[in-house]
């Protein structure tokens, strides 16, 4: 049974950093082409497919540069920690239309397969080839940094108690604890420890990263809840300014809302908020009255 | 005969402990008489004989079976189907068989005139997986010998009956006992084989977990709320989800509720999807993910009026041309991150996620002249957003599908964990500091 292959989420830091690659079956094994080519980055995760999101910062059409491909698309796309680099070619025509069109900066969302090109070893350059991309906005992205943050967390916490049993001098595999993880986890964090030489240097400088991406997006999302609130205090003003018993119109809410300086955007979405509060409620469709 | 082949049957017959040397002699005659070469012949007559040989097992150790075993037991229920595979009509006799040790399902592809009660001995049975679940199937190769009756057999299934919470009910489980809290109920009118029956249909949950049943028997005196405890309660499987039926042989009481009713709200909690990909099927389960994918066949659809089957050009593959029903579907892979699954939302779901109604979604075709348009559209509105679905997890050769009973976009939770998240590492800061 095929079960599908789980989108990880990583930031761009530790994605351009992974050029352990290795094939799930041998070369030679002919179903081996059924077996996708995997990554294993620095924290020990197994990447083909990965889903990420960011801001769009640059796209460049690279037909006259290579012109072996009828049309390649390379976008940027940043991260709180890095660039994503994203090739849409023929193969991938409906990711080419959308980089085609797509207004620069602005906040996307990326589904894809990770390639890696190796011109010598030991040196790589990671790209993903877009499944699905799509424009998102900016709460969907500073979640994803949350969730991203949540499991890269999780991988360095669980390298570090590797590293720390394997200082006690205690046999890595042998170790009782280590025993008790996923064997596959356990395999793939060895290797990553093994090839990169994962240290406690590298997982305390990642975590520093990671810290300053969330402060980033927390002053965004805090912006963002000073923002609501002001709008629901507004619309609160408005609402009991002018229901004289029938309800006001929500057209003319949001322009009342826009004279005094709250964005229609803000203003619905303190609306909404609002109204699952249960401070005011929709008698009739477009209608909205204060609950006292 | 030549005795030159004197050597090799005084072999075969070494190998083939206990089968008569003649035997071989007349198998292996007959075939050389057609001109068959010898070592096919050699092959011909070892496999027939080896196959009448093989390992008898018990129904415990059914999933370690080997390809082709005997088996011993009593056929304690048996009743006739008729299927069509690949267009071609099989009459088979599906029932239960039970030994000392367990029971099982078991399928028979021919008549071997198995009846109720019957001690029989099969020999070349094989197993096969069927609804995630492992069934003996006694197929073209396979013969019965009758057996005389064996008190050591018993008689009934019931003795397998296990004690267990409902959140350790599954496909293993043939008959089981537990106890628990109705939390749904309704009645339904069915006609079954011509006859009008009541049936009673719900949801018993514990602090465990919860399942559908099915009752066949009266339920008097419970209803939503009643803690009652069942004996011998029958589990089947519906799309790798376990369901209980009370038939007539299930007995029931009604107990004192022991329950923590705390345990048991109706609030769903958000399991990872990896936890929901291991198993064969979940009643009931709430998942959050991104969805990074929406599938062909999203956006509108045509129905067939009869059977509801996705329809093309008007055409049904039942029930050739048709004037369908329009609907509307989004059919979708949800990921966070540990698993992936497919999610599929009715018309109502659609309008309220995709946030068009039908009607408008319509609209945007006809202005479009597209058929992809509103397909399009939910992509562009969709990939990428958070989702929170809840419904029937089942696992079938696709991978995991969730049928969505409710959806919704998750409450941005972002300020909370972002807070919890940044405490962590000034805890961590002072620690080192």
């Amino acid at each position: 049974m095929a079960e599908r292959e789980v989108a990880q989420r990583l930031f761009a830091k530790e994605l351009n950093d992974s050029i352990l690659s290795f094939a799930t079956a041998s070369n030679d094994d002919v179903s081996g082409i059924n077996y996708p080519n995997l990554l294993i980055s620095p924290t020990g995760l197994r990447i083909n497919r990965v889903f990420v999101t960011g801001v769009i910062t640059e796209v460049e059409n690279l037909i006259s540069e290579v012109g072996k491909e009828r049309e390649l698309w390379k976008a940027r796309i940043a991260d709180p920690t890095g660039v994503f680099i994203v090739y849409a070619g023929q193969y991938q025509p409906e990711a080419s239309i959308f980089l085609s069109a797509i207004e620069v900066p602005s906040y996307v969302a990326v589904v894809g397969k990770v390639k890696i090109y190796e011109p010598e070893k030991g040196s790589g350059f990671i790209s993903i080839r877009p499944e699905e991309i799509n424009i998102i906005d900016s709460t969907i992205r500073d979640r994803w940094v949350i969730d991203t943050a949540e499991f890269t967390l999780k991988r360095l916490d669980l390298l570090n108690e590797f590293l720390s049993i394997d200082k006690c001098g205690k046999n890595l595999i042998e170790s009782r604890e280590i025993k008790e993880i996923d064997s596959k986890l356990r395999e793939d964090a060895l290797k990553a420890i093994e090839f990169y030489g994962t240290d406690q240097k590298y997982i305390s400088d990642f975590k520093k990263s990671i810290h300053e991406s969330l402060l980033s997006i927390k002053e965004n999302s805090y912006n963002k809840i000073k923002k609501t609130s002001d709008a629901e205090n507004v619309i609160l003003q408005i609402l009991e300014e002018f229901d004289k018993g029938k309800g006001v119109q929500y057209t003319f809410l949001i322009e009342e809302a826009k004279l005094r300086g709250i964005p229609e955007e803000i203003s619905d979405t303190g609306l909404r908020s609002l109204l699952d509060k249960g401070d005011c409620y929709e008698p009739k469709v477009g209608l909205l009255k204060l609950i006292k | 005969m030549n005795d030159i082949y004197a050597s090799f049957i005084e072999e075969m017959a070494k190998t083939l402990d206990g089968i008569d040397q003649d035997d071989i002699r007349n198998e292996l005659d007959k075939l050389l008489k057609f001109r068959v070469p010898l070592q096919e012949a050699k092959r011909i007559v070892f496999n027939k004989f080896n196959s009448k040989k093989g390992v008898e097992i018990k129904i415990k150790d059914i999933s370690q079976a080997p390809k082709c075993f005997i088996l011993k037991g009593r056929v304690v229920s048996i009743e006739d189907k008729n299927v069509v595979i690949k267009g071609e009509n099989f009459n088979l006799h599906t029932g239960k068989i039970i030994d000392e040790t367990g029971v099982c399902f078991f399928t028979a592809w021919h008549d071997f005139c198995l009846k109720e009660g019957d001690i029989i001995r099969v020999h070349n049975a094989f197993t096969k997986r069927w609804n995630n679940r492992i069934e003996i199937n006694f197929g073209q190769h396979s013969y019965v010998e009758k057996l005389p009756e064996d008190s050591s057999i018993p008689r009934n299934e019931q003795v397998f009956t296990q004690f267990k919470k409902i959140i350790e009910i599954n496909s293993s489980d043939m008959l089981v006992s537990s106890q628990g809290i109705i939390t749904e109920m309704y009645h339904r009118n069915l006609s079954i084989k011509g006859k009008d029956t009541i049936i009673v249909e719900g949801v018993i949950a514990d602090e465990t977990g919860k399942l559908p049943f099915t009752s066949w028997i009266s339920m008097e005196g419970v209803d939503i709320g009643t803690a009652i405890s069942f004996k011998a309660a029958h589990v089947r499987l519906l799309r790798g989800i376990p369901s209980l039926n009370f038939s007539y042989d299930t007995s029931w009481e009604i107990m004192e509720n022991i329950f923590d009713m705390d345990l048991i709200r109706n609030e769903p909690s958000i399991i990872p999807l990896s936890s929901v990909v291991k198993k064969d099927g979940i009643f009931d389960v709430t998942v959050t993910g991104n969805i990074i994918s929406v599938r062909p066949g999203s956006g509108l659809i045509e129905r067939c009026p009869i059977c509801s089957r996705v329809i093309q050009n008007s055409v049904c593959r039942a029930h050739g041309t048709v004037s369908g029903i329009k609907d509307m579907r989004i059919k979708a892979i949800l990921d966070d991150g540990t698993g992936a699954v497919y999610i599929v939302l009715n018309r109502e779901l659609s309008e309220i996620i995709f946030g068009k109604s039908m009607a408008e979604a319509e609209d945007i075709m006809k202005i479009s002249l597209s058929k992809d348009v509103v397909y399009e559209s939910m992509k562009r509105s969709l990939i990428g957003t958070y989702l929170t679905v809840r419904g029937n997890a089942s696992k079938n050769e696709f991978g995991t599908t969730i049928v969505a009973r409710s959806a919704w976009i998750p409450e941005d939770d972002s300020f909370s964990r972002l807070e919890s998240l940044l405490s962590k590492f000034t805890e961590e800061g002072c620690n080192n500091g």
